[in-house]
């Protein structure tokens, strides 16, 4: 459970701050797989970023005693100049692993690299990117794994096992999870939250939020 | 419960995986660290070099080589570490998404690694003084070292002051190399402050660089004297731009991250 308390959000703008979230009160659920539903700038990444406190609101808290993983998207903290390997000790340093040799095999072994695994990062392909950051998180004990689209870009062989992997630890992990592909949500996630106008709800069934969602953009373009 | 202990642990964790992150990433290329150690040597050496060839001499009973090799490392100091360390807050950026990675921790990172090349720089003056027979005794080698220190402090905190306010408004970037360029000519690095009327030394003695220079060349040479120039204006500048950058950063770096 992360709970969210008197939480105000705002990005400063031309037109003064643009307001995300006012006072939002909630109780996030992390025992099932969630997914995080909304439109384009709803807040989606925002509520996502906050929630990994990788940015911080400007009123209220988020409190949570899970250990939550880095917000994994496509390339975050990866250096284009330096190697997978390099990039692997980075993340296992910065995450304080235990034995850094080790972490460095899991990594190479599940993200499938090969002998690339050393060479700069920036000779791969987006896809072999998104893999080798999707390695580095999966192979970090977390309560909660923030997944934001990573796992997109990789050949369903990859998404299979990422599936596979993340059912593995869902026994004592969660997941929550950001994407427009609902095909992707449904095969990891089992429950919802849907983002609308700075409110946040939650769906125990994973249908239906993505119905109340679809239908809710369906019946807005319609009054239109 | 965390304590202090591991708090200061996992600082040091952090600091470390982005240090080696920023040689990997910084000296990829075939001369590797060398370049940034070999760079500010061969420059400061070059210009005293050529200077000293230009009017041979004493200043004030320094020789001139080794009077603008202290002028040109002072000036160095401050230069590439404001503008490393001044950076650093918008270079880390895609590293603030780990949480354990705070601008902070970037911002010691760059001066750090400063300090680290400037040390071995200054090792390698020695040696290079050293094989051209151009060797002396330092008359007070404790003051040299905390004038280094407070000198590399105060870098830093300029860095951070100028990096927070490049963070909220990008302009300041160029402002800030508009205001070092002049710092080359006023900042006693080729000449002295004694060479100057007395009552011209109001326009330059602000300037804490130039205090820096003059008494780190007294710190080498007793004879030289530090007519104009104080210890504590250096030290009283440092701790206000070292509390002012703290503070600065403690009320903005939550809005730091979100920009």
């Amino acid at each position: 459970m992360i709970k969210i308390e008197n939480l105000t959000k705002s990005y400063p703008s031309k037109m003064g701050p643009q307001y995300i979230f006012r006072n939002l009160n909630f109780n996030f659920p992390t025992e099932n797989n969630v997914a995080i539903l909304g439109k384009n700038g709803a807040g989606k990444s925002t509520l996502f970023r906050m929630l990994a406190k990788s940015e911080y609101p400007d009123r209220g808290r988020i409190l949570t005693n899970k250990a939550m993983s880095w917000p994994v998207a496509l390339q975050t903290g990866v250096h284009p100049q330096m190697t997978g390997r390099e990039n692997t000790r980075f993340v296992g340093r910065i995450n304080n692993v235990r034995s850094l040799p080790e972490y460095e095999e899991k990594v190479q072994a599940f993200a499938e690299l090969g002998k690339r695994f050393d060479l700069p990062v920036r000779t791969y392909s987006s896809g072999m990117r998104a893999k080798l950051v999707f390695a580095c998180c999966m192979n970090i004990d977390f309560d909660i794994y923030l997944i934001d689209e990573a796992t997109s870009v990789g050949d369903p062989l990859f998404r299979k096992k990422a599936r596979l992997s993340l059912k593995e630890k869902s026994e004592e992990a969660g997941v929550i999870m950001v994407s427009h592909e609902l095909d992707q949500i449904r095969e990891f996630c089992t429950s919802a939250v849907i983002i609308d106008d700075g409110k946040l709800s939650y769906y125990q069934d994973l249908e239906e939020g993505i119905d109340v969602y679809t239908q809710d953009a369906a019946n807005k373009k319609s009054l239109k | 419960m965390v304590t202090f202990k591991d708090q200061l642990y996992a600082w040091r964790g952090v600091i470390f995986a982005l240090f080696l992150r920023e040689l990997q990433s910084k000296f990829n290329d075939k001369f590797g660290l060398g370049w940034a150690f070999l760079e500010p040597f061969v420059f400061i050496l070059a210009l005293s070099f050529f200077r000293s060839l230009l009017s041979p001499g004493d200043v004030h009973s320094v020789p001139l080589f080794i009077f603008m090799m202290i002028g040109l490392m002072g000036l160095q100091s401050l230069t590439t570490c404001l503008q490393s360390v001044s950076t650093s807050i918008r270079r880390n950026k895609p590293l603030y998404a780990f949480r354990q990675v705070q601008p902070l921790s970037a911002v010691l990172t760059a001066g750090f690694l400063e300090f680290f090349i400037k040390v071995v720089v200054v090792g390698l003056i020695a040696v290079a003084l050293y094989l051209m027979g151009e060797d002396f005794a330092i008359h007070d080698p404790l003051l040299l070292i905390f004038l280094f220190l407070m000198l590399w402090a105060f870098s830093i905190s300029i860095g951070l002051i100028f990096g927070i306010a490049a963070a909220f408004v990008p302009e300041v970037d160029k402002i800030k190399s508009m205001l070092t360029r002049p710092l080359m000519f006023i900042s006693c690095v080729f000449f002295s402050l004694q060479d100057l009327p007395e009552k011209f030394w109001p326009y330059l003695t602000w300037n804490p660089l130039v205090h820096f220079n003059e008494l780190a060349r007294y710190a080498c040479f007793e004879s030289y004297g530090h007519k104009g120039v104080s210890l504590s204006f250096i030290i009283e500048v440092t701790v206000v731009f070292v509390f002012l950058s703290l503070a600065m950063y403690h009320i903005t770096w939550k809005r730091v991250l979100s920009r």
